[in-house]
């Protein structure tokens, strides 16, 4: 921009200008003293134990107190503890491990606002202790801070013993007070979550204290999953949390809390946008336990900010960084190709993993509220209009496959012979033509008698794959099919959605690796409109669409309604799966969703410090797979001062350019 | 229409003798040129086609199906193909391709593989392809194409208000100008570029493609209008304190009338030397904008997205990154020597030394 010049004089004369008088002075002054006040550092003292009590006393359906004689006898008590082990068995503890973050945790509490972020799994999800975890091999459960537990199908509850050794990482016990307190907590209005409120309200009808160590907690439904609900408890730290009140957002904004996790957040640590460390805690109380002994091995895990995508793969070539995802072909295949001197010199190792779980759902959403594509041959001509197998072939170059439903990889509940729509121009313009698109425009795209054409905005969140996007433009184009490509950046773009306010959406979930699929907050009309239909079940046409729901596609259907109310009931496994295939077939039929791509494997890059074991990972890990999921990794230091003197001197190991395939399922 | 005074026709003499900027000024002419007829050089329509005995010229017209030329499909016919096909028939038909037979925006590829590819004469790809394989001299032309017109209008739109407000400003003085001025200086803190992210962030994607970079512009210029009215206001209250203006309005001339009479054509000499740097100003700045995703929406080809390509492709496609590079390099540096030959040949001082 041309810089604003210095203002040219206008040659009037100007009355002399009286200097601030001793009062103003005085008052600005004063003014400033008062602004910087005291550092608000400091939180009331606050014991919230006369609250808890009267809580648990005013719901007595929810909180009971028993003793050990009220334990029934004829308990089948199992422990887990017959399963293959975790990791490997040369790992050593040690190292620092070095690994970046896109941005900078908006918090450090793990539940409230804005803390459902990246850097969760680190304060959570991947490292705090429950029960009793799922085995990623064998999909039975293995002791986590139980000992025991017992399954009682007729009263739907589970017995608990807890772990006479649980420690939390400050030395105190963990006991079955904190699992009661666990309720209390999730369940107060303190914690701003109501999605926790309703999960711990609705699963749950009773937790009962017999000792110590000793709970059982009985579920709402006998679902066929009701173990896993049951043994993914973690507890909270009554002693810690006892100041749990109207400030707990601002209190724990900031504040690291003792915990079941080996790995700990030191204050000194947290450099705000810069840098945060984990450090691992040396007297973990379950660092010998079976399952976990293995695991959790470098002494320190460094997460660094950079924004920029370039910079952390720089980053990484350079050493600063110990692994990187090669998932992207442009990765895998030219941006650290098996020739690159690192990679044939051995420096960097480079692993592809295949796995087995619930794939994101990656595809075209297809907000059916919308003009035009309400209508089903509108939708089913859009399905023939994308070629994702152009997409997979060259932009992928092969290495995906076509998704074929938005719940592929549930092995049982995955429907058995559905199959996405290819790429068939006659049929695209086939069922275009039946909605009134006859006639191509002089561009090329179809307009119809009134003369709208069909066009629509495709919009995503995914930078990094937009290119995906401009290849289905031009090959929908043949079609007569225009997608006008909206690019916006993750957090736009999912509000967009949230807000409804796409015609067509590339996006996709993380499906949670449960047993059966959900539909309920895809597809019941309860989350796509306010008051969708009317008391004699036409459609209401005062309907409002509803925000901030998951239903992207906003399909509402009595008769999906219904089948999904009873999928949701249903604690017979057959029913469920019954109900699953049909409720598949209808939104095949319904043609909102276009499937995308499935990816099988993760791909990884290495410097060869970073060791895994033997058979890489478990059969269930997440689809990034980085070392987060399960920490069977290792750092080895003196391998890492071998391979940086090799670097200098040019000296050479074996490349290891390795693929993982023994959990790989051939479609 | 403004006569051209002896002095001016002077300075224009003196701009013809400094040979960098007036060469630079003629290789941007030609560059003009060549864009208004963009559509023959480089686009993957053919010029002539010539099907059993008829011709076709395809470039500007509607779109021909396959069809049209005993192909199969319906969709928009492949030229290159078409030519391939008529070769082989042998039966009299032929097509005449441009220069670059590719459009901006297709993919095209011989390995199955979108990827860049290194510049190739036998297929045609001058320059290279793209991430997603599409011809990178196509998209450089195009998206120089747009930048300068893009800068042009942005020249037009901010002069014409900065000129107008500026020159108000200086004629009628008083309450008026104190006014203006607060308001410019408030309107010219607010930060350019977040401003432009921002609200254009908001437009919604409907509307088409030009209705999107109209938009942009106007927001653009919304930001930048203010520079031009110190320039103008200084000299317009130079040239109002002058004998000519206090004849004409004894003689009774209207406002209106000295303002473009008398005044303009005594300022444009100044303006005239602006008019340079706010082209760069506007190519860089949509060349920044797009850089960072927030300008011209996607697909359309432009130099900042090919310079974002380029550098997130730094060690596998190098050609990508130096191509747009040199581009944005070159067309700069022209317009830098007109500027500052203009800027000289406009200096009333003809030698800055006594001699």
């Amino acid at each position: 921009m041309t810089t604003r010049p210095g203002r040219s004089g206008s040659g009037t004369q100007r009355p002399a200008i009286k200097r601030p008088g001793f009062s103003l002075l005085l008052l600005l002054s004063i003014v400033m003293l008062a602004a910087c006040g005291s550092d608000t550092d400091e939180f009331p003292e606050h014991d919230n134990t006369e609250e808890v009590l009267a809580y648990y006393a005013a719901n007595p359906d929810r909180f009971s107190f028993k003793t050990l004689a009220d334990l029934p006898s004829d308990l089948n008590w199992e422990d887990g503890m017959d399963q293959p082990d975790l990791g490997s068995p040369e790992a050593t503890k040690g190292g620092t491990q070095y690994h970046f973050i896109q941005d900078f945790p908006r918090t450090l509490r793990w539940l409230g606002p804005e803390a459902t972020g990246g850097f969760r799994a680190y304060i959570l999800d991947n490292v705090t202790m429950a029960l009793g975890h799922e085995h990623p091999d064998t999909l039975e459960f293995y002791p986590g801070l139980a000992s025991a537990w017992a399954v009682e199908e007729d009263t739907k509850t589970v017995y608990v013993r807890i772990n006479p050794e649980a420690r939390y990482s400050d030395g105190e016990m963990i006991t079955a007070d904190d699992f009661m307190f666990m309720f209390f907590f999730m369940l107060s209005d303190y914690i701003v979550e109501p999605w926790y409120n309703n999960f711990y309200a609705e699963r749950y009808t009773n937790i009962t204290r017999y000792d110590d160590h000793t709970l059982s907690v009985t579920m709402a439904e006998a679902k066929p999953d009701m173990l896993y609900y049951a043994l993914d408890m973690r507890p909270i730290p009554q002693h810690i949390y006892k100041d749990l009140g109207d400030d707990f957002i601002d209190r724990y904004q900031w504040r690291s809390v003792p915990g079941t996790s080996p790995y700990q957040i030191k204050p000194e640590d947290v450099i705000n946008g810069r840098s945060i460390t984990l450090t691992r805690d040396d007297n973990w109380w379950a660092k010998d336990n079976k399952y976990f002994a293995n695991r959790f091995n470098p002494d320190r895990i460094v997460f660094s900010v950079v924004r920029d995508a370039n910079n952390r793969f720089e980053g990484f070539k350079r050493g600063d960084f110990d692994q990187y995802s090669l998932d992207l072909a442009e990765f895998w295949y030219d941006k650290l190709p098996n020739s690159d001197p690192d990679v044939s010199n051995g420096y960097i190792h480079k692993s592809i993993f295949y796995n087995q779980r619930p794939r994101p759902n990656y595809g075209l959403w297809i907000n059916t509220s919308r003009p035009l594509l309400d209508n089903k041959d509108v939708r089913t001509g859009i399905q023939y209009a994308s070629n994702w197998d152009l997409v997979i072939d060259s932009f992928f170059r092969g290495d995906f496959r076509r998704m074929n439903t938005a719940r592929d990889g549930f092995t049982d509940f995955t429907h058995p012979t559905l199959r996405a729509r290819p790429f068939d121009i006659d049929k695209a313009q086939e069922h275009f033509a039946k909605a009134g698109f006859t006639r191509r425009g002089p561009d090329g795209i179809l307009v119809n008698e009134q003369g709208q054409r069909l066009a629509f905005t495709l919009s995503t969140g995914y930078e990094a794959l937009s290119d995906i996007l401009t290849i289905l433009r031009e090959e929908a184009a043949k079609a007569g099919l225009e997608f006008r490509i909206e690019v916006l950046d993750s957090t736009a773009g999912w509000q967009k959605v949230q807000e409804k306010q796409h015609d067509i959406t590339f996006s996709a979930f993380a499906v949670s690796a449960e047993m059966y699929p959900r539909y309920w907050e895809l597809y019941h009309s309860s989350n796509a409109y306010d008051n969708a239909f009317l008391e004699d079940g036409s459609v209401n046409p005062d309907r409002t669409v509803k925000v901030q729901t998951n239903n992207l596609e906003l399909v509402a259907s009595r008769e999906l309604d219904a089948m999904i109310e009873q999928y949701d009931a249903s604690s017979d496994y057959d029913e469920m799966l019954a109900l699953s295939r049909r409720i598949d077939e209808f939104l095949y039929d319904n043609a909102s969703f276009v499937p995308g791509y499935v990816q099988e494997f993760f791909r990884m890059g290495h410097w060869r410090w970073m060791r895994y074991p033997e058979g890489f990972s478990h059969m269930r890990t997440t689809l990034s797979g980085s070392f987060d999921d399960l920490f069977v990794h290792w750092i080895d230091t003196e391998m890492k001062a071998e391979t940086l003197a090799a670097r200098r001197d040019g000296r050479t190991f074996e490349p290891q350019i390795k693929v993982y395939d023994q959990f790989r399922v051939v479609p | 229409m403004l006569q051209l005074n002896p002095e001016t026709l002077k300075k224009l003499r003196r701009f013809r003798q400094i040979k960098r900027g007036y060469y630079s000024l003629l290789v941007l002419a030609f560059l003009m040129v060549l864009f208004a007829v963009g559509e023959l050089l480089i686009n993957n329509r053919a010029l002539i086609v010539s099907y059993e005995g008829e011709l076709y010229f395809p470039t500007y017209s509607e779109f021909h199906p396959g069809t049209d030329f005993g192909l199969s499909y319906s969709y928009e016919t492949n030229y290159r193909d078409l030519q391939q096909v008529f070769e082989a028939q042998g039966s009299g038909n032929w097509v005449l391709l441009p220069l670059v037979p590719y459009s901006a925006n297709e993919n095209h590829t011989v390995t199955g593989i979108f990827r860049p590819e290194a510049p190739s004469r036998e297929l045609k790809h001058y320059l290279g392809t793209d991430t997603t394989s599409r011809d990178i001299l196509a998209r450089l032309f195009y998206g120089t194409r747009t930048a300068l017109l893009f800068a042009l209008a942005f020249l037009t739109a901010v002069y014409a208000i900065g000129v107008a407000v500026g020159a108000a400003m200086g004629f009628f003085g008083g309450w008026f100008d104190l006014l203006f001025q607060r308001v410019i200086e408030i309107w010219s803190n607010i930060p350019f570029l977040y401003m432009v992210i921002i609200i254009f962030s908001v437009i919604p994607a409907t509307f088409s493609v030009f209705v999107r970079i109209s938009i942009l512009l106007t927001v653009m210029v919304l930001f930048s209008w203010t520079s031009m009215t110190y320039y103008m206001r200084t000299e317009t209250y130079k040239q109002k304190a002058r004998d000519y203006v206090a004849s004409a309005r004894v003689i009774g001339a209207s406002n209106t009338r000295i303002i473009f009479r008398h005044i303009l054509p005594n300022v444009l000499a100044t303006l005239v030397t602006f008019i340079p740097f706010t082209i760069i100003a506007a190519i860089t700045a949509i060349t920044a904008l797009d850089f960072l995703g927030f300008g011209l929406p996607a697909p359309t080809p432009s130099l900042g997205e090919l310079l974002k390509q380029g550098t997130n492709n730094l060690r596998t496609a190098p050609w990508i990154v130096t191509s747009a590079f040199t581009t944005l390099v070159v067309v700069l540096t022209l317009v830098t020597f007109v500027g500052e030959a203009v800027r000289e040949a406009f200096d009333p001082k003809k030698f800055t030394v006594y001699k």
